[in-house]
Formats: structure tokens, C-alpha cells, sequence
């Protein structure tokens, strides 16, 4: 668990910059920063304040061919997941079921009473003010879409992600390019307390599962009552 | 998106002009990450040619096998390229989150070997007697709060912070080097990590 108290975070962070936190605990931390503003500040502030102590490091001449191997990667396509899920008749076909699913689900919603409690969460840049997204939904469904100007930057995407309290990242997906996203049968069932966030990730989304790029917008879910 | 990431781009030409070379260089290590950012391949270049020494060395200095530290090099600017984005100038400088993903990489790789296999070249390795940290740190490290700081430590404590930072030693390990009880350790590193923290920012 990431501690509460400032000063167990701090150790905590400076513990995770020095590198000497059991695997399973520097996870957790990776995990946590993303929706965890305290965390991430105090990350940052032993990174930047330790960085000085590098120079005891001799700076020593990388071999020649190094750079040459480096470049040789820049231009490889991010790992690819297996060859099914590039099968376009795959996603053909899913894109069918999928829409004949939305369409039943729309009948079903105009006919059903709403029978599970409304979701409703604002996103932010963290110590922002202005609203940027606006995300609202049920337990399984959620529609997120831009209320502000923000772009991602060029050839970035934004990927969102909801985090259940105490649980790691689930992504939701990367947001097209009109910056609205309709998902039902969500990963985990929304509830009070479940983070959303939006992060800066590659093109086609994260390649790992998990932001790797800056959280740049976050909110919480809070039941619309 | 412009208006969070790239602030006063006016303001950077127009110090950099008045900063000395030194300062005007670091200056300019954001500027690269951020033209990165962007895309520039001539960025990164430029970035390798400045940072790529240092980089290395503190790989090097992790690892203690040149082999291994140009495989962690590669994956240090192969993270830059992919994940310039992860970098935001309001939270910190480029030089520092370079260092960051350096050490990283390189923690990755002594786990991924595991210790045992280090080289025992002395030149690289252990030296037989360690040298005495505090002046080494009066003598490398830039005059400021860190190095402040560090003095007002108590010896153990500097001792295992400078290990886990600089040589990337585990707990353990650095219970090993020195030597001292692992609990002994533990809580030298977290009240040396709270003394700082409190003396870098009262």
C-alpha cells in the first residue's frame, strides 16, 4: 500500500529513486503514480535533487558503434500483438457483433428504467481548474468526452484509464481524434472512488498495458444521486 | 496541450543568449527533449553527442561491464525517442530525467544478470579501499544544497545513499559492502533520505 503520512511517502519515493524497493514494491509505486499526485511530485523532487550525486560516476565513451545501433531501432514499429488480433476479418466481424450489441443495448436502454446508480467525473490537468474532459456512465458504460481545447501533441494520443482504488491501471482505450469515447462492458464496474485518467501514449496506445507517458489529466467517479 | 508543455519558448532564447556556456548547454538539454518531442531525429543526435558520456558512465559505474552498459545505453535514447513525452519541463530538468531513465535502464539490466556475473576487473569493479566519500563528494559534486546536505549527514548514512545512488547496490549488497546488519541498513537509508529531504526543503 503507498503510505498516507507525507513523511512515509517521501521515504517511499526517495526510496523508489535510489532503486533499492523489492521488485513487487517498485511496481506498486509505478503503479500508484499515475493517479497519485502526492507521489508523483515527491518522485520528482528526489530526481531532480539527487541527480547531482551522478557526478561521482566517471562519464567514460560509449563503443563507436552505439549510436549507429540506436538509430538502426528508432524506425522499428512498436511490438505488435500476436498475428490475430491483426487480422482485419477479426476485427470485421467484431466490428459487427459490436454494433449489433450497441444496437440492442440502445433498445434496451430506451425501454429499461435505469436500474444501476449514474456515474459522473470531471477531468482535470492536476492543479488545473478548468474542466478538460467530462466523463459520465452507469456501473459498465462510460461516455467521455472533451470539454476544452486540448490536443494531444503531434503524433501522440491520448489513452484512457480507469483505476479502481487500490488496483493498477485498466486501460479504456486511446481516444479517436474528435476526443469522445463511448465504452460499455468496462474492464471493472465503475464505482464511487474509481479514477479516470488520460495519459500522453504513442500513436496506437501504450505498448505495455500500463501509461507510460505523462498522466495529464485525472478525476474521480462520484455517484450522480 | 501547447499552452501546459511548452511555456515561455521567448523567454528560453532570450536568457540563453545572456547564460554562460555551461548553463546555456544544460538550457538547452530541455530544448532537445522537447524538440524530440516534436519528432526531431537531428534533436536525439544532438542529444547522444552531448549526454551520451555521461549517460554511459553512470551505466558503466551500475553494471561495471562495457558491454552490458552500451545494451543499457541503447535502451536509454531507444526510451528517449519512443517516450520524449513522458518529459515535462515544469517538473523537472532534462539532465535529471535522463539520469533517471539511465539508472534505470541500468538496474534493469543488473537484475536481469544478477550480480554474480560482474566483472571482477579491478579497474571496474570493487576498489580495495574505499575511497573517502566525503571529500570525493566535495570534489565532484556541484557546490549547492545536495552537497550542503550530504555533508550534514552522519557517515553510514551518506555512505548507503551514495551506494544505492551511484553504484545502483541493493539493501543487501550494501550491507554486505560495508558491513553492516541489513536492518542496520534499511533504516540508515530511510533516515538519511529523511534528513535530506528535510534539509533540502525546511
Amino acid at each position: 500500500m503507498i503510505p498516507a503520512t507525507p513523511q512515509e511517502l517521501d521515504s517511499l519515493a526517495g526510496e523508489y529513486v535510489l532503486g533499492v524497493l523489492e521488485p513487487e514494491a517498485a511496481r506498486e509505486v509505478e503503479a500508484a503514480l499515475p493517479h497519485h499526485e502526492e507521489l508523483r511530485r515527491a518522485v520528482a523532487f528526489w530526481q531532480e535533487r539527487l541527480h547531482p550525486l551522478a557526478a561521482l560516476a566517471d562519464p567514460a565513451e560509449p563503443p563507436p558503434e552505439a549510436w549507429q545501433r540506436i538509430e538502426s531501432r528508432l524506425d522499428a514499429p512498436p511490438a505488435m500483438a500476436p498475428s490475430l488480433w491483426r487480422s482485419l476479418a477479426l476485427w470485421r466481424s467484431a466490428a459487427v457483433i459490436a454494433a449489433a450489441i450497441a444496437a440492442c443495448l440502445i433498445v434496451y436502454i430506451a425501454l429499461a428504467p435505469p436500474a444501476a446508480p449514474a456515474y459522473v467525473a470531471v477531468l482535470r490537468a492536476p492543479q488545473q481548474q478548468t474542466p478538460a474532459f467530462l466523463a459520465t456512465g452507469d456501473r459498465n458504460r462510460l461516455l467521455v468526452r472533451s470539454v476544452a481545447p486540448e490536443q494531444p501533441p503531434h503524433d501522440r494520443s491520448f489513452e484512457l484509464w480507469e483505476i479502481p482504488p487500490g488496483a493498477k491501471p485498466l486501460s479504456l482505450g486511446v481516444l479517436p481524434a474528435d476526443l469522445r469515447l463511448e465504452r460499455s462492458a468496462l474492464p471493472q464496474p465503475l464505482a464511487d472512488g474509481t479514477a479516470l485518467a488520460i495519459s500522453i501514449e504513442p500513436k496506437a496506445g501504450s505498448p505495455t498495458g500500463q501509461p507510460t507517458g505523462p498522466v495529464v489529466f485525472v478525476g474521480t467517479v462520484l455517484a450522480a444521486k | 496541450m501547447d499552452r501546459l508543455r511548452f511555456p515561455g519558448h521567448g523567454d528560453a532564447l532570450r536568457w540563453t543568449v545572456i547564460m554562460d556556456e555551461k548553463t546555456a548547454a544544460l538550457a538547452s538539454l530541455d530544448g532537445l527533449v522537447l524538440a524530440v518531442q516534436r519528432g526531431s531525429r537531428a534533436a536525439l543526435k544532438r542529444l547522444y553527442e552531448l549526454e551520451s558520456r555521461r549517460l554511459y558512465g553512470i551505466a558503466l559505474r551500475i553494471v561495471r561491464r562495457p558491454d552490458v552498459a552500451a545494451d543499457a545505453l541503447q535502451e536509454v535514447f531507444v526510451q528517449v525517442w519512443q517516450n520524449a513525452a513522458s518529459f515535462a519541463p515544469e517538473r523537472g530538468s532534462a539532465a535529471a530525467w535522463l539520469t533517471g531513465i539511465a539508472r534505470f535502464r541500468a538496474l534493469d539490466a543488473v537484475r536481469k544478470l544478477g550480480r554474480e556475473v560482474l566483472s571482477d576487473d579491478p579497474a571496474l569493479g570493487d576498489r580495495a579501499d574505499e575511497p573517502d566519500m566525503a571529500a570525493e563528494i566535495d570534489l565532484r559534486v556541484a557546490q549547492g544544497a545536495l552537497r550542503r546536505c550530504l555533508d550534514a549527514l552522519d557517515d553510514k548514512q551518506r555512505r548507503c545513499i551514495v551506494l544505492a545512488f551511484v553504484d545502483g547496490l541493493s539493501h543487501a549488497e550494501i550491507a554486505e559492502r560495508l558491513p553492516a546488519p541489513l536492518g542496520s541498513v534499511k533504516s540508515w537509508v530511510r533516515r538519511g533520505l529523511l534528513a535530506l529531504r528535510s534539509c533540502l526543503e525546511p
